[in-house]
């Protein structure tokens, strides 16, 4: 489903280059549950957002359903951040002004799905999440843990087959990260692909095996869990 | 979307009550400064053009003078002079004059019981009323039985009326034209006025029977003559063929001006029309200059706003928008805030316009008018400077990198 060939990815800073990734080959089969971890710096959330198409790597193709999505312009990426990802970050990223109903309804709003649609659709998102009863209230007025169901109900609005998690429950407590760590579970189990990254080896634990990074590269790939 | 797109701009505004107060008063007084200036230029132009049609509509004075220029053996310096009944000839010959009239003129003293004026008086021919605009608002003017028979029947204007008779009723009354009675068949309406020839304004002139004059004053030439050409946009071929007809007929050259000295109203008109419609432009380009400072104004707003949503706009770009839906949410919010300075403007000048005195404004300015053309220019302006405005913050907000915006 997903599969990295020799990708690279070096930031200029001026004159001075840093190499985040160097020479990574991953393959993430459909319905696999991966984990990827590594010291801080290492190059994870630089992997994932590549994979996200948030970011576009400096050298090797990724295909991502057998197609190569190198080259392709800015809006065709957005399509699949649209359809084919749902990104949950570590900081949720929700828009602060909006409801938790606007802030799930937000993707959709960018492909022409009517009305109708939408709200059947976000209706259904808060009833999984268990926050039916938060529909009207700002990410302001939620706890950690409530705005990161919101961001994962928005990962999940256009029904993407694939969720990339970058430290979901890195600010969050023990408790609040396991009940997120049931949703991606469920999803899981829906037959969702999920990656994941975490330095919490309980939460690790969630998934089917892992992949460490060291300053760029993989160091170990498949460790089951 | 439109809901939260209009939440948005709510928010922008109201957040930051003393920006929002100078970006929109930028637009409010430039879209203010345009209407006002278009609206006092187009009516100045009309004014004057109505001021100025008092004389007549594209009418051609001619007036018999002195040659200078030798003719066929004869010296220069003699006198042209013209009689009345070379011109029903002229008429004839001539194609493209719709109507003439001859005019005498003189000042002559003119009694009312014991109101005595000295004031002047036009012999003139039927065709002059609608020739001159002479139009009457009581009675009637000089017609056909007046000159044939040479009546003592006299025209007056507004004004020579309403100082002889004081408020009376002078059509039926006679007044004393030299100590010789005339019966007055009307009087003229009031009349704007801003050019004239020989003797004074047609609201002080007594008219009479051209016929009439002649008898009772012994003179056999015209002062002048009045021609209205059928098509004003013809008039130099007209003149050109009328100095022709009199060159060959009272011996002058043709090309010699000053033997008949030529007034050409249609020709000052088209001129006069040209250098209104540049003065209006000009207006209109000092009013834009001003609204598009306000214009500047909200691009350099909207960029500090694209800058504070770089986090939103980062967000919106992960969950898939492109970069057009991007462009187009900053470049409408940008296009809003013209919008509602551009609304309120056009309500301050809509509402001075309405407050101000426009009865004793007008003789001097006209009365300037929101016209629909002037909305429509104004309109226009406002959607270049918003198009100008709202676009260099657009782009700069859907060029943002979702990276490094989600980083913020
Ligand atoms: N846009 C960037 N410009 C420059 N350096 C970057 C940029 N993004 C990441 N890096 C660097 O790349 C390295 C890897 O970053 P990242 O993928 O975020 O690591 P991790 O998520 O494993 O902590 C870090 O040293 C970071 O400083
Ligand atoms: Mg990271």
């Amino acid at each position: 489903m997903i599969e990295f060939r020799n990708i690279s990815k070096v930031y200029k800073m001026g004159e001075v280059e840093f190499v985040a990734l160097k020479g990574v080959f991953i393959t993430v089969q459909k319905g696999d549950f991966i984990s990827i971890m590594g010291p801080s710096g290492s190059g994870k959330s630089t992997l994932m957002n590549i994979i996200g198409c948030l970011d576009t790597p400096s050298e090797g193709s990724y295909y991502l359903e057998g197609k190569n999505v190198s080259g392709l312009t800015f809006d065709q990426l957005s399509t699949i951040r649209n359809r084919k990802v749902g990104f949950v970050f570590q900081n949720f990223n929700l828009l602060p002004y909006a409801s938790a109903y606007e802030n799930i309804e937000l993707p959709m709003l960018f492909n022409g799905k009517k009305g109708a649609e939408r709200k059947a659709r976000v209706d259904e998102l808060l009833e999984m999440v268990g926050l039916a009863p938060w529909a009207k209230h700002r990410p302001t007025e939620m706890s950690g843990g409530q705005q990161q169901r919101v961001a994962i109900a928005r990962a999940l609005a256009m029904d993407p087959p694939i969720i990339l998690a970058d430290e979901p429950t890195g600010n969050l407590d023990s408790k609040s990260g396991h009940e997120i760590m049931e949703i991606f579970s469920q999803l899981w189990k829906g037959g969702r692909t999920i990656l994941m990254v975490t330095h919490d080896p309980a939460i690790a634990a969630f998934s089917k095996s892992t992949i460490r990074l060291l300053d760029g590269a993989v160091q170990a790939n498949g460790i089951p869990n | 979307m439109i809901l939260a797109f209009f939440r948005n701009l709510f928010r922008d505004l109201v957040r930051q009550p003393l920006r929002t107060f100078l970006t929109l008063s930028g637009v409010t007084w430039g879209t203010f400064a345009v209407i006002l200036l278009l609206a006092f230029g187009t009516g100045i132009g009309k004014q004057q053009m109505k001021q100025f049609r008092g004389m007549g509509q594209s009418i051609i004075l001619v007036f018999p003078g002195q040659t200078t220029m030798t003719y066929n053996g004869l010296p220069k310096g003699r006198r042209i002079q013209v009689t009345p009944d070379e011109l029903p000839l002229l008429q004839a010959r001539l194609p493209g004059i719709r109507a003439l009239s001859p005019e005498f003129i003189s000042s002559r003293n003119i009694r009312h019981g014991r109101e005595q004026l000295l004031n002047t008086v036009r012999g003139v021919d039927v065709p002059f009323e609608r020739i001159r605009n002479t139009i009457p608002g009581q009675g009637r003017f000089i017609n056909e039985y007046d000159v044939e028979q040479h009546r003592r029947n006299c025209f007056l204007g507004a004004t020579i009326a309403k100082n002889l008779f004081k408020g009376m009723e002078p059509v039926g009354k006679q007044v004393m034209i030299e100590g010789v009675p005339f019966t007055v068949v009307g009087v003229m309406i009031e009349k704007d006025q801003n050019s004239n020839y020989n003797g004074m304004r047609d609201t002080h002139c007594a008219f009479i029977p051209w016929t009439t004059y002649m008898t009772l004053y012994g003179v056999k030439y015209v002062q002048n003559f009045i021609v209205q050409p059928s098509d004003p946009a013809l008039s130099k071929q007209t003149i050109a063929a009328l100095r022709n007809y009199f060159g060959e007929r009272l011996g002058f050259n043709p090309l010699d001006k000053d033997a008949l000295f030529v007034w050409d109203f249609s020709d000052f008109e088209r001129q006069f029309n040209v250098f209104f419609t540049a003065f209006n432009i000009f207006l209109g380009i000092i009013g834009s200059f001003t609204l598009l400072v306000g214009g500047v104004g909200v691009a350099s707003i909207m960029l500090v706003v694209v800058e504070e949503r770089i986090r939103e706009i980062g967000i919106k770009l992960a969950v898939g928008a492109k970069r057009r839906a991007i462009m187009w949410q900053f470049f409408a919010e940008a296009n809003c805030i013209i919008l509602i300075g551009g609304t309120i403007g056009f309500l301050l000048a809509a509402l001075l316009l309405a407050l101000l005195p426009a009865k004793q404004l007008e003789e001097y300015i006209g009365i300037p008018k929101l016209n629909p053309l002037v909305g429509i220019v104004t309109v226009l302006i406002l959607l270049a400077i918003g198009t100008i405005s709202g676009l260099t913050p657009a782009r700069r907000a859907a060029a943002t990198d979702p990276i490094v915006a989600l980083r913020k």
